[in-house]
């Protein structure tokens, strides 16, 4: 055993361990977009769910290569032009290698995060092509400006902004992109009358938004717990040690504590307020809950894990009535679960840090983070949708949404029900019993 | 015009079980049933969609029918009207209805031999 371990190079161990689970934390946030497709599609009517779904497929198939492309680079340009160090390397990812690549793809199931919670936002009403558009726009700028900053090694990464998992940096950048996306394309037919006061558009189906649900809390493990990115690594006596694995645990625990507080939360307010618990309310508290643990995840308590959780799924009901109240129509409240989730979850960072006490300095570079964070991606949003609406793009128009985007944009009937293809069956009509009465009614009795 | 009769009815789901049941101990055993709604007596009722609450006045029915020649009608109209009972506003509601004309696609049988 100590003759085996004297002729294994401890690098090479820590290399292939490392890139092990890279993968497989890369495979599993990429499976969220299972869940992003089933969580959306299940909350809106029946008339709209391929549309959805197309959307929810094309984001990682248009947004994956404008990441890949575009993005990766203005990540790295952003994060030297902001910490006053040369540019240099923009262009490098193109020729990583592949022990490179592994990580890149890892950053680039992340980026498909962020996109993929927008059209949740403008689910129903979004014109298929300028939703890609602002597709390409995330991929290649929104997202990599934001991780450049932070991440990346930019000015906020300097000032020691925390955000472990990207509470603030995935999730609340795709929040605030879906909210001044939703706000601008304007809410679906019916959904406001002219008085201000709000009308329920039920989605099609709860099961699919639960199933959706459970398949983002299960990739949701590989977003958290993979972000403690090396396994191993080899320590200065060159020995193989344990690297942010050492942590990986407490990132798990509070990954899976924080579901159930978070769904407590959000189900106890709807049962305060109508006598009964809301399944999909529920569900969006587990998430808002998942979220909300993604800047902590790595440094909180378990007890500290359990209220920021709880107070994240109690948000999601009070945030979302005051888009309604604002008149804005975010169809899958993807504001509430990502957007003010991410936020509560970056500004909760400096009260339960386990690893340093409290301290206002810390308070305020977190605040100071999500500002431009979010005042990033709202500007960029609005800047983009507007050409988009003023192009005529961003929405379909109103006979479409009425008769819904599968027909319009797709020519589909998601459940045909009656509506299958003609076939002729030939066979079975010349089997009829001779001397039957023929389909002219020529050989019809009629008693009357 | 035949002797046949058409009982058409509307009926909680719930009560499926117990009208098929019924039927067959009246002797009619055969039947189609669609999911349907419709509005009657019975009061609106609030659905929820993420906790928000909105009222829903079509209820979900069962829309059964029945097709008759050799047994009485009201025969069949009380074994529907025994199981579907509950005693409360959305019961439903029996119609019997006159058949013109029948036949059998597989034998091609008209009339009462076809039903």
């Amino acid at each position: 055993m100590i003759d085996l371990t004297l002729q294994v190079e401890p690098g090479v161990i820590a290399e292939g361990v490392n890139l092990v689970w890279v993968f497989v934390a890369t495979f599993l946030v990429f499976f969220m977009h299972a869940g992003f497709g089933m969580l959306e599609s299940g909350q809106v009517r029946s008339k709209n769910v391929a549309n959805q779904l197309t959307k929810n497929v094309l984001t990682w198939g248009i947004g994956v290569i404008a990441y890949f492309i575009v993005g990766a680079g203005v990540s790295v340009a952003i994060a030297a032009l902001t910490s006053g160090s040369e540019i240099s390397g923009v262009l490098a990812h193109l020729s990583a290698g592949s022990t490179g690549w592994a990580s890149l793809l890892f950053g680039a199931a992340f980026s498909m995060v962020a996109a993929s919670i927008v059209s949740g936002a403008v689910a129903e009403r979004a014109q298929l092509g300028g939703y890609l558009v602002f597709t390409v726009f995330v991929g290649a700028v929104i997202y990599p400006v934001a991780t450049g900053l932070t991440w990346g090694g930019g000015f906020l990464s300097q000032l020691g902004f925390a955000d472990f998992a990207g509470g603030a940096i995935v999730h609340m950048v795709g929040g605030v992109c879906g909210l001044v996306a939703a706000a601008v394309i304007g809410p679906r037919v019916g959904r406001f009358d002219d008085d201000g006061s709000s009308n329920v558009i039920p989605g099609h189906s709860l099961p699919y938004a639960v199933l959706g649900t459970l398949i983002l809390a299960f990739g949701w493990y590989g977003f958290n717990v993979g972000t403690a990115v090396s396994v191993f690594e080899v320590n200065e006596a060159g020995e193989l040690a344990l690297a942010d694995y050492a942590y990986a645990g407490r990132v798990a625990i509070n990954t899976a504590l924080v579901m159930g507080a978070g769904s407590i939360g959000a189900a106890l307010v709807g049962y305060i307020r109508q006598n009964k618990v809301d399944p999909l309310m529920t569900a969006n508290g587990l998430l808002a809950g998942l979220v909300s643990v993604c800047s902590i995840a790595a440094v909180a308590s378990w007890r500290g894990t359990l209220v920021v959780g709880f107070v994240a799924g109690v948000q999601v009901v009070l945030v979302f009535d005051l888009l309604e109240r604002v008149g804005i129509d975010d169809v899958c409240a993807v504001f509430p679960v990502h957007g003010s989730a991410g936020l509560l979850s970056a500004l909760a960072y400096p009260f339960v840090n386990t690893t340093s006490a409290f301290s206002i300095t810390q308070l305020g570079i977190q605040v100071a983070g999500v500002v431009v964070l979010a005042v990033w991606a709202a500007g960029a949003t609005l800047a983009i949708y507007s050409v988009l609406n003023a192009l005529g793009w961003a929405r379909v128009d109103r006979e479409e949404e009425l008769e819904g985007l599968d027909a319009a944009e797709h020519g589909i009937e998601t459940y045909p029900e009656f509506g299958g293809s003609v076939i002729e069956d030939t066979d079975r009509r010349s089997s009829r019993p001779s001397g039957t009465p023929v389909a002219d009614g020529s050989g019809e009795s009629d008693d009357d | 015009m035949t002797d046949i009769e058409m009982i058409v009815a509307y009926i909680r789901p719930d009560k499926l079980s117990a009208v098929k049941q019924g039927l067959s101990e009246a002797g009619a055993p055969s039947l189609t049933v669609s999911n349907v709604s419709g509005r009657g007596s019975q009061p609106t009722k609030t659905g929820q969609w993420r906790g928000e609450e909105y009222s829903v006045d079509l209820h979900q029915k069962v829309k059964l029918e029945c097709v008759v020649a050799d047994i009485p009608a009201d025969d069949v109209v009380d074994a529907i009207a025994d199981s579907a009972y509950t005693g409360e506003p959305g019961d439903g509601k029996v119609f019997v209805l006159p058949v013109e004309s029948a036949r059998q696609i597989r034998t091609g049988a008209e009339g009462i031999d076809a039903v």
